[in-house]
C-alpha cells in the first residue's frame, strides 16, 4: 500500500507536465521561453540536482532496510508468541491430564492398601475394575485424537442430508434406549432453490463429529430441551449448525473447551471426558474446515462446523452472492 | 498352549494368571530373540506379543517367524499411532491387533476366534497374499481386486472391509467389530456407517455381492470357499 502511494506521488507531476505540455501543442501554441543565464549558475543547479536524487535515492535505500529490519523483528516475535503458546497448552494439557488421573489412581491405590491388610470384597475389587477402565478409556479416547491427526481422510462427496437424518436417528435411538434425556430434535435443511450441496471427506469420521455435537446438544439440554440441526450453503462449503437450549458455558470458555480435557466449569456434575469437542474440532481441521462455538450460559448452545465443498459440487456453475445466512443462538425457539 | 511376549514383567505376571485361569497352559518371553527361541521350543498355538520391546521388537518376530514358515497365529498389541493404519497389517504377518491397554477378556475373546480360524499346520489366510473365492480374486500386497479378470475400484475403506472379511471365510462379524477392525478404533454408533461401507462394497462386487452375506439382527459375513491364490 504505501509503496504504491510512494509511486503516484513520484509519477504524478511528470504526468502533470506531460499532459500540460500535450494540450498546449494540439492549441498551437507556438510561444517561446528561452532560459539564459551565466555558467556559475548552471554549474551550481546541476550539483544541486544531483544532491537531490542521491538524497532520494539512499533516503529509499535506508526506508527498505529498516523495513526489512521490523518485518523480521515481527516474523521473530510472531514466533516467540506460538512457541510460547504452545508451550502454555501443554502445561495447561499436563495439568488437566492430572486431573483426571489422580481420582481414579488414588482410588486404586486405595483400594489395593485396604486389600493388602488381608480384606477383600466385591466393593474393592469393583474400585479397581471400574476406576482402571475410567483410565483406558482416557488413554484410548487420546489415542483416537492422536490417531486421527495423522490418519488419512478420504475426499469423497459425502451427502449431507442422509447424514443428519442418520445420526438424528441414532440420537433418537439412544435417548429411547440408552436413559439420555428426552428432547426434541428437529432438522433444517434448506431444499429451495436447491438443496445442500455435497462436502469432500469420509462419512464415518463427519457421522463422529456430528453424533458428537448432537450427544452434547443432549447431554447439556436435559429432559425437554430442543435441538436443531441447520445445514447452510455459503461460499466455498456448508454450514452446518447445532443448536440447543441446554445450560451453555460461560462466555469466556467458548475457545477453551476445544482443547483437549477441558470441560465448561459448569459441566462437572455430568459424565463426559473433555475429550468430545477436540474429537469434532480434529475432525473437521482435518477436512480442511473450521469450527465455532456460540455460547450464552443459561440459555443454550451453537456449534458450527463449516466444510469445504466436494468435487462434484465444486464442479457446478458457482453460485454468486452468497451470504451467510446464521441465526443467533438466542433465538432458538425454547421449549 | 499359548505364548506372551512382553518386556514388561507386571503384564507378563498378571496376563498369564488371567490366561492360565481360562484355561490355557502359557508360556512367557520377554523380547522378540527369547519369543523367536520360544516359538522353536514349545510350538505354541498361539502367540500374544507387544510390539516395543528391547532386543528385538514384537514386528520383526513375526516377520522372521513367517520366513521361517511358522505359521502360529500372532496377536499384535498395538499402541498410540499404530492403529489408525492397517494397511502394513498383511507385509508383517500377524493375525490380529488388540490396542493396549485393552481388556483382557477382550483379549482373550480375539485369542479364542484365532484359535477357531486356525487349521493345525496350514497358512492362516490373515497371511497369505492373494486370496480367489470363486471369480473373485483378491491380491492382498498390490490391492488389486478382480472379477472374472476384471479389475475393480475400491475405495481404501471398502478394500480394508473386504479384506477383513475374505480372510476371516464364515466368520460372523457385529457391526461394532468390523468398524473397529476397518478404523483401528471404536466408534460409538457403529451400525449405519458399516452398512453404508457394505452396500458400496456390494455395489463393487456386483454379482459377487452375495458374498457378503447379512446376519440379521447381528452384522455380516463371507460367505463361499476361500482358496489361496498365491502365498
Amino acid at each position: 500500500m504505501k509503496r504504491v502511494g510512494g509511486l503516484a506521488v513520484r509519477v504524478v507531476p511528470g504526468l502533470i507536465g506531460l499532459g500540460l505540455g500535450l494540450a498546449l501543442l494540439l492549441r498551437g501554441d507556438d510561444r517561446t521561453f528561452h532560459l539564459r543565464g551565466p555558467l556559475w549558475v548552471w554549474v551550481a543547479n546541476a550539483g544541486l540536482l544531483v544532491s537531490l536524487v542521491l538524497v532520494a535515492v539512499l533516503r529509499e535505500r535506508r526506508v527498505r532496510i529498516e523495513h526489512a529490519a521490523i518485518t523480521a523483528e515481527a516474523v521473530r516475535a510472531t514466533r516467540e508468541e506460538a512457541d510460547a503458546r504452545a508451550r502454555a497448552e501443554h502445561r495447561t494439557f499436563v495439568s488437566r491430564l492430572d486431573h483426571e488421573l489422580k481420582n481414579p489412581v488414588m482410588a486404586i491405590r486405595t483400594a489395593a492398601g485396604v486389600m493388602r491388610t488381608g480384606e477383600v470384597d466385591a466393593q474393592l475389587v469393583g474400585v479397581v475394575d471400574s476406576q482402571s477402565a475410567r483410565i483406558a478409556m482416557l488413554v484410548a479416547d487420546l489415542r483416537k485424537l492422536a490417531d486421527l491427526e495423522t490418519v488419512t481422510i478420504a475426499t469423497a462427496p459425502v451427502a449431507l442430508e442422509p447424514l443428519i437424518d442418520d445420526v438424528v436417528a441414532v440420537m433418537r435411538d439412544e435417548i429411547r434406549t440408552r436413559g439420555l434425556p428426552p428432547c426434541t430434535i428437529e432438522v433444517q435443511l434448506p431444499h429451495i432453490p436447491w438443496s445442500v450441496p455435497d462436502v469432500a471427506g469420509d462419512a464415518d469420521l463427519l457421522f463422529l463429529a456430528v453424533h458428537n455435537l448432537l450427544s452434547n446438544a443432549v447431554k447439556y439440554s436435559g429432559p425437554g430441551g430442543s435441538i436443531i440441526v441447520r445445514a447452510m450453503e455459503g461460499s466455498g462449503g456448508v454450514t452446518l449448525e447445532i443448536a440447543d437450549t441446554g445450560q451453555g458455558i460461560p462466555a469466556d470458555e467458548a475457545e477453551s473447551v476445544w482443547a483437549e480435557l477441558q470441560r465448561g466449569s459448569n459441566a462437572r456434575g455430568l459424565p463426559g471426558s473433555g475429550l468430545g469437542l477436540p474429537l469434532v474440532r480434529t475432525i473437521v481441521e482435518r477436512h480442511g474446515g473450521r469450527v465455532q462455538l456460540l455460547s450464552r450460559e443459561g440459555r443454550g448452545t451453537s456449534v458450527r462446523m463449516w466444510l469445504p465443498f466436494g468435487s462434484s459440487s465444486s464442479a457446478q456453475p458457482p453460485v454468486s452472492t452468497m451470504e451467510l445466512q446464521i441465526v443467533a443462538p438466542a433465538s432458538t425457539p425454547t421449549s | 498352549m499359548l505364548l506372551l511376549v512382553d518386556d514388561e514383567e507386571v503384564i507378563t505376571s498378571t496376563l498369564s494368571r488371567f490366561f492360565a485361569k481360562a484355561g490355557f497352559e502359557v508360556v512367557v518371553a520377554a523380547d522378540g530373540a527369547q519369543g523367536l527361541a520360544a516359538v522353536d521350543a514349545y510350538r505354541p498355538d498361539v502367540v500374544v506379543t507387544d510390539v516395543r520391546m528391547p532386543v528385538m521388537d514384537g514386528r520383526e518376530m513375526v516377520r522372521q517367524m513367517r520366513a521361517r514358515g511358522a505359521w502360529t497365529p500372532v496377536v499384535l498389541l498395538t499402541q498410540l499411532g499404530e492403529s489408525a493404519d492397517r494397511a502394513t497389517a498383511i507385509d508383517e504377518g500377524a493375525d490380529d491387533y488388540v490396542n493396549k491397554p485393552c481388556d483382557p477378556q477382550e483379549l482373550l475373546s480375539r485369542v479364542r476366534a484365532l484359535l477357531r480360524r486356525q487349521v493345525v499346520g496350514r497358512q492362516p489366510l490373515t497371511t497369505v497374499t492373494e486370496l480367489v473365492s470363486d471369480g473373485l480374486r483378491v491380491n492382498r500386497i498390490t490391492r488389486e481386486v478382480t472379477l472374472d479378470g476384471r479389475e475393480v475400484t475400491l475405495t481404501p475403506r471398502a478394500w480394508l472391509l473386504l479384506d477383513h472379511l475374505i480372510t476371516r471365510p464364515g466368520e460372523l462379524h457385529t457391526r461394532e467389530d468390523l468398524l473397529t477392525a476397518v478404523w483401528g478404533f471404536d466408534f460409538p454408533t457403529p451400525t449405519r456407517s458399516v452398512d453404508a461401507r457394505v452396500s458400496e462394497l456390494r455395489r463393487a462386487l456386483r454379482e459377487y455381492a452375495v458374498k457378503i452375506e447379512t446376519v440379521p439382527g447381528v452384522g455380516y459375513r463371507f460367505s463361499g470357499d476361500v482358496r489361496v491364490g498365491a502365498p
